[in-house]
C-alpha cells in the first residue's frame, strides 16, 4: 500500500511539473477532429496539410486525424465545443460558412465564439453543375427555367446550412426564384452522383470535386459562386456575378484549424505561428495541387476577420428562414 | 410445472418492458416538432408498437416461449462481474487512465471467475503474468500500431 | 486482355512486398474489433504519400480486401463481427466454432472469400463499362426500395421467432433515428449527451455481439463444464476445399448477390453478407439448419462480402463517384498522386489502373494462404479458459469501441446496448436483425425524404416511387420476400405442431 501511495504522489508531482512547462508544447502527438467522414474533401485535405507536422522545424510532433461525422458537421463540432480538452492536444478542422450558419440557425452547442482559429489552409468555392447532357448551357438558361417553373428546379447539395445550401439560397434570392434544394446524406460525393445520374436537374458542389467530374466528362460547370474566376482550374467558367446574379463569396468553403476557447494563450501563439508554416510547406503544396484542392493560407488574424464578416453576412441571409 | 409459469412470468415481463418502450417512442414521435423530421420515426414507431402488442399478447398467453430466460444462479454470478464492468467504464477508465484501469479490471474479472485455487501464490503469479502479457499486446496494438490516444489518467 | 500485360508490375520487389504487407496487416487489423475496413485504409493513407502511385494503391487495395476477410476471424472465434460485413459470418460461423469446427469455419471463410473476391475483380475487369451505367440507374426511390427489401429480410434472418425477429429489427430502426437527423439537422430522441452523435454502427456492433457473450460467460460462474471448452478439431485443407465445392449453390448465390449489391452506390458492403445469407437460406434445402452451425451460412456470407469489393470500385474508377466510404478513402489515395479517376483513367494511367486491379487479383490468393495460416494460430484463442476469455474480450471491446472515434460516449453506448441485448437475447430477441435495422434505417429514411422532395418537384410521390421498371422490379422482390417469409413461418409452425402431436 505504501508503495502504491508513493507512486501516486510521485506521478501527481510529475504531472504538476509537466503542465508547468507549457513551453515544451507539444510533447505528444496532436489530434485533429474532422467533422466529416474519412474520404470526404475536408478529411482528405486535413490529412495532407498536417502530414509534415512531425518535422523538427514545424511542431516536432505528428498530427493524427479523428473522424466524427454526422449531421453536416454538427456532431463533431458539438463534441469539440463541449468535450474536447483545452490543452492544445485536440484541434478541429473548421468549415466556414458551415459551422457559423448552423450556429445562427440554432440547435447546436457552439458558435463562432466557442472556438479560437489557428490558421486557414484552403478555400473551395461552390459551383453550379448540371449533367453533361443537360438542356441548360448557361446560368441564364437555368434561371429562366426556374422562373418559368417555380418549385420545379431540383438542386442537390451536401446538406442543410453548409456552403452549398448557402449558395443555393443566395441564387434564389438574387434571381427571385423558388427552387427545390435537395440535401443529400453522404456529402458532396452523393450530391454529385445525383447530378450525374440525372436524379436532380442541377447541383451545387465543391469546385475541386466538380472540376474532377468535368474532366471525367460527366458534368458541365455553369458558374462559380465567388468574387472572381478561378484562374488555375476553371478560367473559362464565369462567376455568378458575371452571369447577372448578385451572389458574393459568402458560400466559399474555407477550411482551417481551430482550438476550443480556453486553450492557454501560449499554446495558441505557438500554433498560430507554426501552423501557417506547415500549410505552406512545399510538399504539402505539391500534394494539394495534385489532388486539385485549391489552397488559401490565412493567418489567425485574417481568419478572425473573415469569421466576423461571415457571421454578419449569414445572419442577414438566414434571417426569416 | 411451476418452472414453466416462472418462465412465462419472465417472458411477459420482458414483453411488457418492450411494449412500454414502444409506447414512449410512439408518444415522443407524435408530440415532437418539426413534423417533417419526425415523419419517418412515426412510421417506425407504429410498426414498433403494433409488433410489441402482438408480442405481448403471445407472451402473456404463453404462445411463444422463445429464449431460456434468466435463473437466479446465473444472475448471482453475473452481478459482481457486471458491477466491475460498470465501475471500470464509468469511473476507473476516466480517473486512472485506460491502461491502469484495464489492467485492474482484467485481473479482477479473471480472478473472480477463475476456477483454480485462490490461496496458492503460484496461481496468482500466473494470473499476474497473463494480465501483463495481455495488456502488453493491447498496448502494442492500440498505442504503437494504431496510434490511438487513449484517455490518460494518473499513470499513463 | 490488356490487364494480363501488367501482372509483371505486381511482382516487382517493392510492389510485391507492399502487397504482402498490406494483406497480412489487413488480416490482423480486420480481426481487431472496432477497426472497420474504412478506418484501416484511412490509417494507411499517410504511408502512400511516399510511394509511387501504383504502389500506394496496391497497399490500399490489399488492406481493403484483407480487412474484410480478416473480420471473419473474430466473427467466428469470438462472435464479434469486426465490421458490418461480417455479421452474417458470425451467425453460423461462431456456432460452428462452439461445436469444435472452428478450423473448418475459418478455412471455409477464407476460401469462399477468395472465390468471391476473384470473381468480383474479374467483373471489374471485364464488365466495367456495362456495370457503370447500371450503378447510375439507382436513384433515391430505388435505394429506398432496396432498404425496404433489406427490412423484409429482418423477419426471416432470425430463425427463432418471426415476431421477435421483426421486433428486433424495429428496435434497430428506432435506434438508428437517435441523434441529429442527417437531412434536417433536428435532434431526435437524445436522452443522454453520449447520444447526440447518434449511435455509431461499429461501436453498436461490438456492444451487441461481444457484451452478451461476455455476460453469458460470467453468468456461468466458476464451474467448469464441457460446453465451455471450445476444442478446435484439426481439419485438412483438402476436406475444407471439398466441402466448399459441394456447397456450390451457397457459393454462387453469395458471389452473385455480393457483386450486385457491391455496384450500387450508397448501400455498399454493409448489407451484402446479410442479404446473401438470407437468400441462400431461403433457397437452401437445409433451411432449418441455418443458425445452428451450417457451413452454407459461412460460405454465402463470406463469398458475398468479398465479391462486393471489386464491383464497389466500378463507380469510383469510371465515374469518379465513390460508392462506399472505403472507396472514398481510396479516391483520396488516387488524388494525392494527381490521378483523377474517370473514363480516361484506363487510357491515361493504364499502368497504374491495371497494376492496381491485377494486384487485387493476386492479393486474393495471398489472402487465402496467410489467412489460413493466421487462422490456425488464432484458433488457439478458442482454447483459452473462459475466465480469461471473458475478461479479454471485454477489455478488447472497450478499446475497440473507444478507438472508432476516440470517444468515451461510444463506449457508454456500447456497454448500454450490450447489457440490453443480453437480456433481450434471454427472451428470444436477436442481435443480427437489430443491427440490420440500425444499418438500413438511415438509408431508407434519407432516400425516402430525398425522393419525396424530388417527387414534389415532378409528378408526385406515387408516380416517383411506384412507376418505372426498376421500381416495379424491386417492389415485386419486396412482395416476394414478404410472402416467402410468411410461407416459411407457417410451414415451420405446422411442423412444430406435427412434432408435438407425434410426442
Amino acid at each position: 500500500m505504501k508503495k502504491i501511495l508513493a507512486i501516486l504522489t510521485m506521478s501527481v508531482a510529475l504531472m504538476a511539473t509537466t503542465t508547468a512547462y507549457a513551453g515544451d508544447y507539444p510533447e505528444r502527438p496532436i489530434g485533429v477532429a474532422v467533422s466529416y467522414g474519412a474520404g470526404g474533401a475536408t478529411d482528405f485535405q486535413a490529412r495532407i496539410v498536417t502530414m509534415v507536422a512531425g518535422n523538427k522545424d514545424i511542431l516536432g510532433q505528428p498530427i493524427y486525424i479523428i473522424n466524427k461525422p454526422g449531421a453536416g458537421g454538427r456532431v463533431g463540432w458539438n463534441w469539440f465545443a463541449t468535450e474536447a480538452e483545452k490543452d492544445g492536444y485536440t484541434m478541429s478542422a473548421y468549415n466556414v460558412p458551415h459551422f457559423i450558419a448552423q450556429s445562427i440557425k440554432g440547435g447546436v452547442k457552439y458558435s463562432a465564439d466557442s472556438f479560437e482559429p489557428i490558421a486557414n489552409w484552403g478555400a473551395d468555392p461552390a459551383v453550379v453543375v448540371v449533367g453533361k447532357d443537360s438542356k441548360f448551357k448557361t446560368m441564364s438558361d437555368l434561371v429562366a427555367f426556374a422562373k418559368a417553373n417555380p418549385g420545379k428546379l431540383t438542386l442537390s447539395g451536401a446538406g442543410l446550412f453548409v456552403g452549398h445550401h448557402i449558395a443555393a439560397l443566395q441564387i434564389e434570392k438574387a434571381a427571385g426564384v423558388k427552387m427545390v434544394y435537395i440535401p443529400t446524406k453522404g456529402g458532396g460525393a452523393a450530391a454529385m452522383k445525383a447530378v450525374i445520374a440525372g436524379d436532380v436537374l442541377a447541383g451545387v458542389n465543391n469546385l475541386s470535386d466538380a472540376f474532377r467530374a468535368q474532366k471525367a466528362g460527366s458534368v458541365k460547370i455553369l458558374g462559380v459562386a465567388d468574387l472572381e474566376r478561378d484562374k488555375k482550374f476553371l478560367p473559362d467558367v464565369p462567376t455568378l456575378k458575371e452571369a447577372g446574379l448578385d451572389v458574393d463569396n459568402a458560400s466559399v468553403n474555407f477550411r482551417g484549424l481551430m482550438v476550443p476557447k480556453g486553450t492557454p494563450q501560449a499554446v495558441i501563439d505557438k500554433l498560430s505561428a507554426q501552423v501557417p508554416v506547415m500549410f505552406g510547406h512545399k510538399r504539402v503544396a505539391k500534394r494539394m495541387k495534385a489532388g486539385g484542392s485549391p489552397m488559401k493560407i490565412m493567418t489567425r488574424k485574417e481568419v478572425q476577420a473573415m469569421w466576423a464578416k461571415r457571421k454578419s453576412t449569414l445572419a442577414e441571409l438566414l434571417k426569416g428562414l | 410445472m411451476a418452472n414453466v409459469d416462472y418462465k412465462k412470468v419472465q417472458q411477459t415481463l420482458a414483453a411488457a418492458i418492450v411494449l412500454i418502450v414502444a409506447g414512449i417512442v410512439a408518444w415522443l414521435s407524435y408530440t415532437r416538432e418539426p413534423a417533417e423530421a419526425f415523419l419517418f420515426p412515426r412510421y417506425i414507431s407504429i410498426a414498433f408498437l403494433v409488433l410489441s402488442i402482438w408480442n405481448f399478447v403471445r407472451a402473456a398467453t404463453g404462445m411463444a416461449l422463445v429464449g431460456r430466460g434468466m435463473d437466479l444462479g446465473s444472475a448471482i454470478w453475473l452481478a459482481p462481474g457486471l458491477a466491475i464492468m460498470t465501475i471500470y467504464i464509468f469511473w476507473m477508465a476516466k480517473y486512472l487512465g485506460f491502461y491502469v484501469a484495464s489492467t485492474l479490471t482484467f485481473i479482477i474479472l479473471f480472478s473472480i471467475y477463475d476456477p483454480s485455487s485462490h490461496t496458492s501464490p503460484r496461481t496468482w503469479l500466473a494470473r499476474a503474468a497473463i494480465t501483463i502479457g495481455f495488456m502488453a499486446i493491447m498496448y502494442g496494438l492500440f498505442a504503437l500500431v494504431l496510434k490511438v490516444q487513449l484517455p490518460r489518467g494518473l499513470f499513463i | 486482355m490488356e490487364f494480363l500485360s501488367y501482372f509483371g508490375n505486381v511482382f516487382e520487389p517493392i510492389s510485391f512486398m507492399l502487397l504482402l504487407g498490406g494483406t497480412i496487416g489487413g488480416l490482423i487489423l480486420g480481426a481487431t474489433p472496432g477497426l472497420s475496413p474504412t478506418m484501416a485504409v484511412a490509417l494507411l493513407i499517410p504511408f502512400t504519400f511516399h510511394l509511387a502511385p501504383h504502389q500506394g494503391l496496391i497497399l490500399l487495395g490489399a488492406a481493403y480486401t484483407s480487412t474484410i476477410a480478416g473480420g471473419a476471424v473474430s466473427a467466428i472465434l469470438l462472435n464479434i463481427p469486426g465490421a458490418p460485413a461480417n455479421i452474417a459470418t458470425a451467425l453460423d460461423g461462431h456456432v460452428m466454432a462452439k461445436k469444435g469446427e472452428g478450423a473448418k469455419a475459418l478455412h471455409l471463410a477464407f476460401m469462399s472469400s477468395a472465390v468471391g473476391g476473384v470473381i468480383g475483380v474479374l467483373l471489374l475487369i471485364f464488365l466495367t463499362p456495362v456495370l457503370a451505367k447500371w450503378a447510375l440507374a439507382f436513384g433515391p426511390s430505388h435505394l429506398f426500395w432496396i432498404a425496404i427489401l433489406g427490412v423484409t429480410v429482418i423477419g426471416t434472418l432470425d430463425s427463432k421467432s418471426f415476431v421477435k425477429g421483426l421486433l428486433s429489427g424495429c428496435i434497430g430502426l428506432w435506434l438508428s433515428m437517435i441523434g441529429y437527423d442527417d437531412i434536417q439537422g433536428v435532434q431526435r430522441f437524445i436522452f443522454a449527451d453520449a447520444l447526440t452523435g447518434g449511435i455509431n454502427i461499429i461501436a453498436a456492433l461490438i456492444g451487441l455481439f461481444a457484451i452478451p457473450q461476455v455476460m453469458e460467460m460470467l453468468s456461468r460462474g466458476r464451474t467448469i463444464t464441457d460446453i465451455d471448452v471450445i476444442t478446435v478439431r484439426h481439419q485438412s485443407l483438402l476436406a475444407s476445399f471439398r466441402e466448399m465445392i459441394s456447397n456450390m449453390k451457397a457459393l454462387s448465390i453469395g458471389t452473385i448477390t455480393g457483386s450486385i449489391i457491391g455496384i450500387i452506390p450508397g448501400v455498399g458492403g454493409q448489407i451484402a453478407g446479410l442479404v446473401a445469407y438470407d437468400q441462400t437460406k431461403k433457397i437452401s434445402r437445409d433451411r432449418r439448419k441455418f443458425g445452428t452451425g451450417h457451413p452454407e451460412g459461412v460460405i454465402a456470407a463470406e463469398s458475398a462480402n468479398n465479391a462486393m469489393v471489386g464491383p464497389s470500385l466500378i463507380p469510383l474508377l469510371t465515374l469518379s463517384i465513390p460508392g462506399s466510404p472505403t472507396a472514398a478513402v481510396l479516391l483520396g489515395g488516387l488524388l494525392i498522386h494527381g490521378i483523377f479517376p474517370g473514363p480516361d483513367l484506363f487510357k491515361n494511367h493504364a499502368a497504374v489502373a491495371w497494376t492496381f486491379i491485377d494486384s487485387m487479383l493476386i492479393g486474393q490468393f495471398l489472402m487465402v494462404i496467410f489467412g489460413i495460416y493466421i487462422a490456425n494460430l488464432a484458433a488457439k484463442i478458442a482454447q483459452v479458459p473462459r475466465s480469461i476469455l471473458a475478461a479479454g474480450v471485454f477489455i478488447l471491446a472497450v478499446f475497440g469501441a473507444y478507438s472508432v472515434q476516440q470517444s468515451m460516449g461510444d463506449v457508454h453506448v456500447m456497454i448500454a446496448l450490450g447489457v440490453g441485448m443480453f437480456f433481450l437475447e434471454k427472451y428470444g430477441f436477436s442481435a443480427a436483425p437489430l443491427v440490420l435495422g440500425l444499418i438500413l434505417g438511415p438509408i431508407a429514411e434519407s432516400n425516402f425524404l430525398q425522393g419525396n422532395l424530388i417527387a414534389g418537384a415532378q409528378d408526385g410521390p406515387a408516380i416517383y416511387f411506384l412507376t418505372g421498371y426498376l421500381n416495379l422490379f424491386l417492389i415485386s422482390l419486396v412482395i416476394l420476400s414478404i410472402c416467402f417469409a410468411f410461407w416459411t413461418t407457417l410451414k415451420v409452425n405446422r411442423l412444430i405442431a406435427l412434432s408435438k402431436e407425434a410426442e
